[in-house]
C-alpha cells in the first residue's frame, strides 16, 4: 500500500500542499510546532477518517477557512483508488464527507481503503493506562481490517445507549429492555469472537518479537480478557455465556442505572513471566511491549489485507531509547511505504525521502 | 438569532415564522419572505389558506392514525382493500411511499415514530397499545413490520414483533435487500451478507 500523492487544503497550517512520498521510508523533519504532526495527522485520516489527535475534529480547519481537505491517490494490489477526506465546520459540530474516486460514501464504505499503522506517544501510556484505550485500540484496528466488525461495533453501541437511557428514567418495560438485550447479546457475540480471534493472533507476532528483543530472556503474554467469559470460543457459547450474564447481572444494572455486562467492558491484559505488566511491569518493560504490540498490529494487517499497510510514527521513535528504536524498526522490517517525523535526523531511520518543514513550509531535501 | 430593526415589523415577524420551521435558518428564511413580497396577492393567499387547511380539515385516522379530512380515511374504508394484511410504518408519509409501488394492497397502521429512549421516546409515546388492540379486535391474517432498517426501526419492529407474536398471526419484515440496477461487486459488506441471508428460493 502506498500514496504517491497527497494534496491538502486549509487543513491546519497548511493552505495548500502537494506531497510526493517516496516508496519506504518518508522523514519530516523540523523544529517543534512547525506542522509535522499535522502532516501525519492528514496522512491517517485517508486511511481511518479520524483525527488521531482530536476528537473536536473542526479544529483541523484552517484558521478563516469553512472546510478542510485531504485527498490523495491510494495504489494498492488492488489498483488505484483517489480517496478524500473532508472536514466541514457546522453550527454545532463539524460535518465529516468521505469521497472515493470522487463519489460521496458512507464512512464505512471508506474506512480501510487505505490501511494505516499509526504510533504516537501516548499509545506508549496504554498498558497502564484505563482498559478503554486498550479497547480503543482494538476497535481501531479491527474496524480497520475487517468492515463487518466496524458494523456489529456500531450496533452495539447503540443498543448500549438505549439500554442505559432506559435504565436510567427507570422506565421498567420489560420486553423493550429485552429487545435491546437480544441485539446486545447478538452485536457483543460478533465482537467477541472477532476480539478474540484478533488478540490470538496479535499475541502470536508480538511473543515473536519481544522473544528476539529480550533474546529469549523474558516471555510475553497477550491475553483477551471479557467481560462475559465463554465456555468456549464459539458463537453458541459466547451467547450462552451472554444470556446468562445478563440474567444474573439484572438486579444490579437496575441499582447501579448502568449497563454493567458486555464487550463494552473487555479488557486486553498483558503479562510478563505470568506476572500482569499493568500491575508489576517497570515503565520501561511497559514501552517495549507496547512496541511489540504495534510491531505485532502492523503484521496482523499485512497478513489480512495481504500487504504492507502504511506505517506512521508520530515523534514515538525519540521518546524511545536508542536500542528500542533500532528494536522497533528492526521488527516491523521492510516497510512499503511508511511516515516518520523527527526534530533531526537520525542514522538510525533508512529515509527514502526527506522532507524539511519550517512554519507550515515543505522542501525536498537533497 | 433577532431580525435587525431596520426591517418593516411584518416582514421581521415572517422571517421569524419561517425559521421556526425544520431545515430553515434565517437566510432561507429571509429569502422565501423576499421571494412571497415580489408575488402577486392570490399566490401568498393560495398560500396561506393551504397551510391552514392542512391544520384545520387534516386529522389522524381513528383507525389507522393517517392524515385524513375524513374518519375513517380512504384507505380504511375502501372495501376493496384486503383487510387480513396490516402494514405497519413508522410516519404516514411511508403510506405514500409504499403505494407509490401499487404491489400492496391490504391495510396500513402509523405509529407515529420509533421507539428510542435516549431521545424519551418509549412505546407509550407511540400508537402501539392501539396497534394491539385492533389487531385483536381484527384477527387479520398477517402483519407486516415496515420500519426502516436502522437500530431504531429494528429495535421497534423487534418489539412490536414481540407484542404482536402471542397473537397468533403471521408477523414478517421487510426483506433486506440489494438496489436494483447496482453491481453486486459494489454493494457494501453488510448489504451483501443481509441480502445473503434474504435469498428465495427461484
Ligand atoms: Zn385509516
Amino acid at each position: 500500500m502506498r500514496l504517491p500523492h497527497i494534496e491538502l487544503t486549509n487543513f491546519r497550517n497548511y493552505r495548500e500542499l502537494e506531497l510526493e512520498p517516496a516508496a519506504g521510508l518518508n522523514v519530516f523533519l523540523g523544529a517543534n510546532a512547525q506542522g509535522k504532526s499535522n502532516l501525519l495527522e492528514a496522512i491517517a485520516m485517508l486511511g481511518t477518517g479520524k483525527s488521531f489527535r482530536t476528537s473536536r475534529e473542526s479544529e483541523v480547519i484552517r484558521e478563516g477557512a469553512s472546510r478542510a481537505v485531504v485527498t490523495g491517490e491510494a495504489h494498492s494490489r488492488m489498483g488505484i483508488v483517489r480517496l478524500g477526506c473532508m472536514v466541514e465546520s457546522g453550527p454545532r459540530s463539524a460535518h465529516k464527507r468521505y469521497l472515493v474516486n470522487g463519489k460521496d460514501v458512507r464512512y464505512a464504505r471508506f474506512l480501510g481503503r487505505a490501511a494505516v499503522v499509526t504510533f504516537v506517544p501516548a499509545d506508549l501510556q496504554m498498558i497502564g493506562g484505563a482498559p478503554s484505550l486498550r479497547r480503543a485500540f482494538l476497535n481501531a484496528a479491527l474496524s480497520q481490517e475487517q468492515p463487518p466488525y466496524y458494523h456489529e461495533l456500531v450496533r452495539y453501541q447503540r443498543a448500549l445507549t438505549q439500554k442505559n437511557a432506559m435504565l436510567r428514567s427507570e422506565t421498567a418495560d420489560r420486553e423493550l429492555l429485552e429487545v435491546y438485550e437480544q441485539t446486545l447479546i447478538e452485536a457483543g457475540t460478533a465482537l467477541w469472537l472477532a476480539r478474540d480471534e484478533a488478540v490470538q493472533a496479535l499475541a502470536l507476532h508480538a511473543e515473536q518479537a519481544h522473544r528476539r528483543w529480550s533474546a529469549g530472556t523474558e516471555h510475553l503474554e497477550l491475553r483477551y480478557h471479557p467481560n462475559v467469559p465463554a465456555q468456549a470460543p464459539t458463537h453458541d457459547a459466547v451467547v450462552e455465556a451472554f444470556t446468562t450474564h445478563l440474567r444474573a447481572h439484572r438486579d444490579a444494572e437496575r441499582v447501579r442505572r448502568t449497563a454493567l455486562v458486555g464487550p463494552h467492558r473487555d479488557d486486553l491484559r498483558f503479562l510478563l513471566g505470568g506476572t500482569s505488566l499493568a500491575a508489576y511491569g517497570s515503565q520501561g518493560q511497559q514501552r517495549t511491549a507496547v512496541l511489540a504490540l504495534k510491531v505485532a498490529e502492523y503484521h496482523v494487517m499485512r497478513k489480512r489485507t495481504g500487504e504492507a499497510p502504511i506505517l506512521l510514527l508520530d515523534d514515538v521513535l525519540s521518546e524511545l531509547d536508542a536500542a528500542r528504536a533500532a528494536a522497533f524498526l528492526e521488527g516491523i522490517g521492510d516497510v512499503d511505504q511508511g511516515f516518520v517525523t523527527a526534530t533531526e535526523l537520525d542514522s538510525r531511520f533508512p529515509a527514502a525521502r526527506k522532507f524539511e518543514i519550517d512554519a507550515g513550509r515543505l522542501r525536498v531535501q537533497a | 438569532m433577532p431580525v435587525p430593526r431596520a426591517i418593516a415589523e411584518p416582514v421581521a415577524a415572517l422571517i421569524n415564522e419561517f425559521s421556526k420551521l425544520p431545515t430553515i435558518g434565517p437566510k432561507t428564511a429571509a429569502r422565501l419572505v423576499f421571494y412571497l413580497l415580489n408575488r402577486p396577492r392570490h399566490e401568498a393567499q393560495a398560500l396561506a389558506e393551504a397551510i391552514l387547511a392542512v391544520k384545520d380539515k387534516v386529522h389522524l385516522c381513528t383507525t389507522c392514525y393517517s392524515l385524513t379530512e375524513h374518519d375513517p380515511c380512504d384507505l380504511c374504508s375502501d372495501e376493496r382493500r384486503d383487510a387480513s394484511m396490516i402494514c405497519v410504518v413508522a410516519e404516514a408519509k411511508d403510506i405514500y411511499a409504499i403505494e407509490r409501488t401499487g404491489a400492496y394492497k391490504g391495510r396500513y397502521h402509523v405509529l407515529g415514530g420509533l421507539i428510542s429512549p435516549m431521545d424519551g421516546i418509549g412505546p407509550a409515546q407511540l400508537r402501539v397499545k392501539e396497534l394491539v388492540e385492533r389487531v385483536g379486535a381484527d384477527a387479520p391474517a398477517e402483519i407486516i413490520l415496515a420500519t426502516n432498517p436502522n437500530a431504531e426501526g429494528e429495535a421497534t419492529a423487534l418489539y412490536v414483533g414481540r407484542l404482536l407474536q402471542p397473537l397468533g398471526m403471521a408477523v414478517t419484515r421487510l426483506a433486506y435487500g440489494l438496489p436494483i440496477g447496482g453491481d453486486i461487486d459494489y454493494a457494501d459488506e453488510v448489504t451483501l451478507a443481509r441480502a445473503l441471508e434474504g435469498r428465495r428460493v427461484l
